[in-house]
């Protein structure tokens, strides 16, 4: 069995001038194609007047990852990362990282994307905003 | 078995080991489509507009042919209809890229209604921009007179694309035929499990293996229907195995639709065999499994796997371990085999038994009914029938998996539960 953290961030495109973001965190035990249970999940929001680039996509994770109990790999879509190669975005955290691989880290990810969307849609909706 | 000839063009300045990798690629994927392979011929230079290769080497693979006398040649390179046209004439013999190799692959391969019609919408779209000069070439050189039929040209072109878009239709409107296949062999008694992996894992070699060991074998039913398809007893479990087409790396987007819908028997499978080649290196393996699991895993619910590490003949012990720990989280339910030398099997088997899913037998009563009938109607599809009794109400006797029976049971208690209201 693995510890790992799913992360996914919804609304990485411009709303009225601003990004408006959530980032999820799914902390799971997993084996290669069972997420035997989730553990605990996190989410942050965060705002921006400029696109995010690859250091502050990598803040954003850290940061809401810093929020959970547990620990373990941090896991996303290459595409979260502008599809650069693993090593590099590996270097600029301070914890474990690597891109998504087995079933069982692509469920998680889905996971982590369907909180993301749907809380980035309830705060949308509670900020009046869309 | 049909024989074939393997030719490939070099790019100057390419790299020996990659040209090498992609020659094995080739015969391997020949020898899935049933070819043996009788001879290879490569030349390095850039591409000839009319033959592909020089000249002077199409006549001397002309040679070749008129000596051994092979059913086809396949090129590894992309062909234009002009080079097929070309080489075939010069050659005497049929000639083909590797794109139409793998279509003869997929088209054996295909079982459902609906990955059949896939292979045939890939087939029409590698046909398209190719029908036009078909017909350009035929007029030029075997039809003077030709000429006069000035309208065939279009309409030929025109012709394949009003098959695409009826192909294409037709997919829309039949829905999965996954579901009713699956129910079909479940209501036979059998579970099922499928090989996968990529080409040259040694699924075949183990498939062969597995149902040579069973000794009765009841498999007149499905060898028509499903030419890979064989009946098995896994520890006093009637299963059946089925193969399918190995994974392929780098196929052209129009060729994946049609991949996919070859690995239905995938999806549908109660369990699916991961085979590995366990000698090749690590980070190969890993890249192998990684697309496998990319490819399977939004499809694949509520299906057990099981990564078998193959040829382990070729390996040391020590190797081994360190393979199956490292790969651990890429690799469900390991199991090591050598499907060559038929080791390992107990430990597949128990394997296999264990992610079968449960099968139980029960009785249930309820009463003569539309709804009644219908819910009979589904347990025969569902489950295997022992008996159906109609003399005081209906009472069925039929064997099934968990699921199946609870859901019988929950069905049984809302048409009481109506019947009350
Ligand atoms: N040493 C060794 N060789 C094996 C073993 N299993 C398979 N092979 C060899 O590996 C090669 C490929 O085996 P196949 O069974 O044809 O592989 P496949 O996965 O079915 O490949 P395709 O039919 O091309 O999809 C053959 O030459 C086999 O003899 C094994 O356990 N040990």
């Amino acid at each position: 069995m693995f510890d790992i953290i799913a992360v996914d961030i919804s609304g990485r495109h411009k709303v009225k001038d601003e990004y408006l973001m959530v980032c999820a965190s799914v902390a799971a035990s997993v084996t290669a194609d069972h997420i035997e249970k989730v553990n605990q999940v996190a989410i942050r929001s965060f705002r921006s007047n400029s696109a995010p680039d690859i250091l502050y996509v990598v803040k954003m994770v850290e940061d809401t990852v810093s929020e959970l109990k547990f620990s373990g790999t941090i896991v996303t879509e290459a595409g979260d990362f502008y599809n650069k190669p693993q090593w590099l975005i590996d270097n600029m955290f301070t914890h474990d990282f690597k891109y998504q691989e087995s079933l069982s880290e692509r469920r998680c990810i889905e996971i982590a994307h369907h909180v993301s969307l749907s809380s980035r849609k309830l705060l949308l909706k509670e900020l009046g905003i869309q | 078995m049909m024989r074939a000839i393997l030719v490939k063009r070099n790019d100057p300045r390419s790299e020996d080991e990659k040209n090498e990798l992609q020659m094995n690629e080739l015969r391997e994927l020949a020898e899935a489509a049933g070819y043996s392979v009788i001879a290879e011929m490569t030349q390095t230079r850039h591409p000839d507009r009319k033959y592909h290769l020089g000249r002077g080497k199409v006549d001397e693979l002309a040679q070749i042919v008129a000596d051994l006398k092979p059913d086809k040649v396949i090129f590894h390179n992309p062909l234009s209809t002009m080079q097929i046209y070309n080489i075939s004439e010069t050659c005497r013999c049929e000639t083909i890229d590797k794109f139409q190799l793998i279509l003869e692959i997929f088209a054996t391969r295909a079982t459902t209604h609906r990955s059949k019609l896939q292979v045939e919408l890939a087939r029409l779209e590698y046909e398209l921009p190719r029908a036009r000069a078909v017909i350009s070439i035929l007029k030029k050189d075997e039809r003077p007179g030709f000429m006069g039929l000035g309208g065939y040209e279009d309409s030929y072109a025109q012709d394949v694309k009003n098959r695409m878009i009826r192909i294409k239709s037709e997919l829309e409107t039949i829905k999965k035929d996954n579901e009713s296949l699956r129910a079909h062999r479940h209501s036979q008694g059998f579970s099922l499990i499928a090989l996968a992996g990529y080409t040259n894992a040694g699924k075949s070699t183990l498939f062969n293996a597995l149902v040579a060991e069973n000794v009765e074998s009841k498999d007149m039913l499905f060898t028509t229907l499903l030419p890979i398809t064989r009946s098995l007893d896994v520890q006093g479990r009637d299963v059946l195995l089925t193969d399918t087409v190995g994974f392929i790396e780098d196929l052209p987007h129009w060729m994946v639709d049609a991949f996919r819908s070859t690995l239905d028997e995938i999806f549908l499978a109660d369990v699916v065999l991961l085979v590995v080649d366990s000698s090749e290196p690590l980070e190969i393996i890993r890249k192998k499994l990684l697309v496998c699991h990319e490819t399977m895993w939004d499809q694949l619910q509520d299906v057990g796997i099981v990564t078998v590490f193959n040829k382990t003949d070729l390996i040391s012990e020590e190797e081994l371990q360190e393979c199956m720990l490292i790969l651990g989280y890429l690799a469900p339910n390991p199991v090591a085999v050598s499907a060559k030398a038929g080791s390992g099997f107990d430990g597949l088997k128990s394997q296999m038994r264990d992610l079968l899913p449960e099968w139980k037998r029960v009785t249930l009563s309820f009463p003569i009914s539309k709804e009644g009938m219908s819910i009979v109607a589904w347990i025969f599809n569902e489950g295997f029938v022992h008996g159906v009794n109609y003399d005081n109400g209906i009472s069925i006797d039929f064997e099934a998996r968990d699921k199946i029976i609870s859901k019988a049971v929950s069905l049984v208690e809302k048409l009481s539960l109506a019947l009350f209201l």
